[in-house]
Formats: C-alpha cells, structure tokens, sequence
C-alpha cells in the first residue's frame, strides 16, 4: 500500500473511532418517530461538526455525525475518462443494491460518488470495530477494483485490435 | 461473430449438407443475415442435377448515387468463383439481385468440396468486394486536387459512411465514428488508442498504419459538415499496395467494410464484461459484512449447547439403572407435576389440608410387601 494511501485509511479510522459514539435518539419534532439526524439536519445541538479528509483534490472523505447517526461520503480519485465512467457505472451497480450491504446509502451525498449512513441500530447489531474495518476495507476494494476493471478493459481492447491487424498480415 | 467472416456459416453448412446427401432432398430455405442479407437455396428430387442460390444484398453506394443492381465487373468476378460448378441465371428471381445454378456433381474431389463450398458461401463478399475495387479503379484522373483524388463517399450500413481517398502511393480509408452513448465513445476510444499503438509497433510493420483523431483529416476538407460531426473521432487506415495483392486483396476489403460493426461489437462485449464483473465483486463484498454481535452469541450458545447434549448421552450410556428405579423416578416426577397443579393458589394454613387429604397414594411400601392373613 502506497504510503499516502495507509495514512488517509488511517486517519479516516481514527476518525470512525471517534465519530461512532451514537446512541438511539427519539425525533424532537414528531411524536413516536425515530430518524437518523445526520439526514434531516433540523436540530443543530444535536449535529457535529462534519470533518472533511483530502487525500489529494480528487480524493476526499466527508464524515458527517449526529447523535444517532453517521455519514460517510467519498469521492473516489478518477484519473481518465475511463476511470470516471467505470467508477460511475461500479458504485452506482453497487448503490442501487445498497440492501445486500445494510449501511450503504442508495443515492450518494452530492459532490460525493459514494455514501454510507450507519445508525445507533446498526451499532446495535454490529461490532463497532468491524464497521470501521468495513468502511476502510471497502475503501481499498474499491480503489483496487476500478485499477482491474480499467486493466481488464484495455487489455481486451489490445487484444482485439491485434485480431483485426490480423486479417491484414 | 459470424458477420466478420467472409463465408456465410449457415449458408456453408445447408450446401454441405446438400452435397453430402445420398439422395436428392426437398429443400427450400430462406436464410436472413446480419446486414440484411438475403439468401434462397432451393433443390428439388424432380431436378436432382442442381440446386438454386439467390441472394440480395444491400450494395454499396457512393453516397447520392444509390448503386441499381450489379455491374458487370462483378457479375464477371462471381462467374470466376467456380466456373464448373456455378452459373449465373438470366432472369433473377424476383426480389433477388443474383440467381446462381450450382451443379455439386462437376466437383471432382470431396477434398476440394468444402473448398469449393467455401467459396460460393462468400458470395456476398466478392459481391461487395468487387463493388469496391471498381470504385477503387474507376476514379477519374480529373478528380484531383494538389496530388491527391478526391475522397470517395462509401455507404455500406446506412448512417455509417466512410470516406476512401486514393493517393499516389497508398489509399487512405477514413472512418468517421459515432455513438450513441458517452460511455460507448470513451470505450471506443481506448479501442482506438490501442489499436493505435499495436498498428505503429514495430511486431505489426506489415499491418497498415492506423491513426485516431479527434478532429477529421485534412483530406476530408471541404466535405459535408453532416458527414463530418462525430463523437467518436475519426479513424484512418492507410493501405499500401502490398494490402490489395491477388492473395489479400478480398481479406482487406472485408476487413475495412465490416469495420464499424466490429467496433461496436467490441463496446457492447466490453459493456458485458464489465456488468458481469461487477456482479461478481458485488458477491465478494457483501461477504466482508460483519456479523453481528448477537449473532454471534446465538453461534457461541447453539455450540455449547451440542457439547452439552453429546455429553449428557454419553453419561446416560454409561449408567444403567434398573428398571424399578426408572419406574419410581417417573412416578415421582408425574406426582410432583400433579401437585404444581393442584396447589397453584398458595392459602395460609392450607398445607396441613394438604398434607392430611391430598397425599398421592404409595403403591409401593418401604417394608417391601404385607403379607395378607
């Protein structure tokens, strides 16, 4: 792992270390109702300041916390034209199945390529240091994930093109 | 795929089988293929000499001029396919441009067969390719500005033209792209960046140069501005005469008028991959999810609770009791039952009632038995 990169993952994880201290809060507003504050931003006592980690201009992390709830934003680092279309194409694959991954957020935060909303619930039925080594292991994935893809791509690309060259030899 | 090749596979494989039959069958197939082709084979027991094959094809035409049936170049290059076996018939079925009469008993060898058959199933090869390198041929030498000729419009498939510019030394085949997805133009691109690259490498010297621009060749000045607007650039093959020799002369002209459907053929295969690859790595980060807690528990409970179970059978096995004792346990156990029941409602000084009037009855006395007198 490149040594910029271990030290944005890190600092993110100690950043969920401290950030995931959420318990259940009952909505201030309307009776009986139970919503993750982070979403509605209608009380700000009840809201953090958000923090903002950049890795470089084209990479950076949003983590939003309230009471009961946190969010996660990311903007993946897309460095062609390539790599923005598969980027899109992957995380939105992944958004719109965002049930299969029960933290994940199914439209991302804008200016944003991906999202995740954890609550006092999810911190209820998970460990909270496995959330963390999620979010950070999705991170890596993700990033190995588009190098593949955009690897895979052009090596068919080359592959195809010498077919075609071929008839001609 | 099939398209990209020069012979006709369905079309190869009913004239197989038509020369491989003992005997003379009924046949009268309609056959429907990419670029709308049209092929009708007909044989018959009542003409058992010979088959029919006609075809349509839509032709290639130099823009405007919309081509009206064959010329005869071409109609002079299918009679050399294979003079023995082929011949032309006047008139041509109608709806087709060409009817051929195809006499399978003037092969001599079943080796030259299928090489035979090879040849008439790229009927619509030579038919195009003809078209081509009279194009190619016929170029009026007034024609020409500052050395150069003027391009040549080509239409093929219909909205995907391509230019073919005859210069001194080489022709020069430009090929403006468009998609209708940004995706796809990003896709392709990077097709033609490394068709690029693999084309100007040193391995691939003898394949034509090939060349990407985003912006049209200066040959194609003074063109339509409609013919020249893409999204996907333009990509120029320059073909020497080492191409156009007798041996790949056909394989060249194949090559370039099959080139659009090859590339988008290569974008959709690429799109395909990609989605299937995804759904794979989507399997393979939902099993990183952590369990949860609770979860957890219940698996830490449930395995104590078959260690304790084994356990417990392996000590039951151990002791035998006899079976008076096992009587007398369930007998206890059923008494003890029966009291919980009847004494739910707890009365102060009820218990000496209890004691007194509702003591289950022994059916076995310490003393063993008494004996009756």
């Amino acid at each position: 792992m490149a040594t910029s990169l271990r030290l944005y993952l890190t600092c993110i994880r100690n950043t969920l270390e401290a950030a995931m201290c959420l318990q259940n809060f009952p909505c201030q507003e309307v009776e009986r109702h139970n919503k993750p504050e982070v979403e509605l931003k209608t009380s700000p006592e009840l809201l953090l300041n958000p923090v903002v980690i950049c890795r470089n201009e084209a990479e950076k992390c949003l983590i939003e916390t309230s009471i009961n709830s946190l969010r996660i934003s990311l903007k993946v680092k897309q460095a062609d034209e390539l790599e923005n279309i598969l980027t899109k194409k992957f995380l939105r694959f992944l958004s719109m199945r965002a049930e299969a991954f029960q933290v994940l957020r199914r439209k991302p935060v804008q200016g944003y390529d991906i999202s995740f909303l954890i609550t006092n619930y999810h911190c209820e039925d998970m460990h909270k240091h496995k959330l963390i080594d999620f979010i950070v292991q999705f991170m890596e994935d993700i990033d190995k994930e588009i190098s593949e893809l955009k690897m895979s791509v052009n090596t068919r690309g080359r592959l195809v093109a010498t077919e075609f060259l071929k008839q001609f030899v | 795929m099939a398209c990209f090749q020069r012979e006709s596979p369905a079309l190869k494989e009913i004239l197989l089988k038509l020369y491989n039959a003992e005997k003379t069958m009924e046949i009268d197939h309609h056959l429907y293929e990419f670029g709308s082709v049209e092929y009708h084979i007909q044989s018959s027991p009542s003409d058992p000499q010979y088959a029919y094959l006609s075809i349509s094809t839509p032709l290639l035409s130099q823009g405007v001029m919309l081509s009206h049936g064959l010329s005869h170049f071409t109609i002079q290059m299918v009679k050399e396919i294979c003079s023995d076996v082929v011949e032309i018939i006047e008139p041509t079925k109608e709806g087709y441009q060409l009817t051929l009469r195809l006499d399978f008993a003037k092969i001599l060898n079943s080796k030259d067969s299928e090489k035979v058959i090879s040849e008439i199933s790229a009927l619509q090869a030579v038919i195009l390719s003809t078209q081509l390198k009279e194009m190619l041929l016929s170029v009026n030498t007034q024609d020409t500005y500052q050395g150069t000729y003027k391009p040549i419009k080509l239409v093929y498939h219909p909205r995907e033209p391509f230019f073919v510019i005859r210069q001194p030394k080489k022709i020069m085949a430009v090929f403006p792209m468009r998609f209708k997805d940004k995706s796809d133009v990003i896709i392709a691109t990077a097709f033609f960046q490394e068709l690029m690259d693999v084309g100007n490498s040193k391995e691939w010297s003898k394949a034509p140069p090939c060349c990407w621009s985003p912006i049209p060749p200066p040959e194609l000045t003074g063109e339509p501005f409609e013919d020249l607007s893409t999204n996907g650039g333009f990509v120029s093959f320059d073909i020497s005469s080492r191409h156009v020799d007798d041996k790949r002369v056909d394989k060249t002209v194949w090559s370039l008028l099959n080139f659009h459907a090859y590339v988008k053929f290569h974008v959709k295969s690429t799109r395909g991959f990609i989605q299937r690859r995804m759904r794979k790595r989507l399997e393979g980060l939902v099993q990183v999810l952590p369990k949860s807690s609770s979860e957890e528990e219940e698996e830490e409970e449930e395995e104590e609770e078959t260690k304790k179970v084994q356990g417990r059978r392996s000590r039951r096995k151990l002791v035998i009791l006899p079976k008076s004792k096992i009587l007398k346990r369930k007998c206890g156990y059923f008494s003890r039952k029966i009291k919980k029941i009847r004494s739910r409602i707890k009365i102060h000084g009820f218990w000496r009632f209890r004691k007194r009037w509702l003591k289950m009855p022994k059916f076995s006395s310490s003393r063993g038995y008494t004996k009756l007198e």
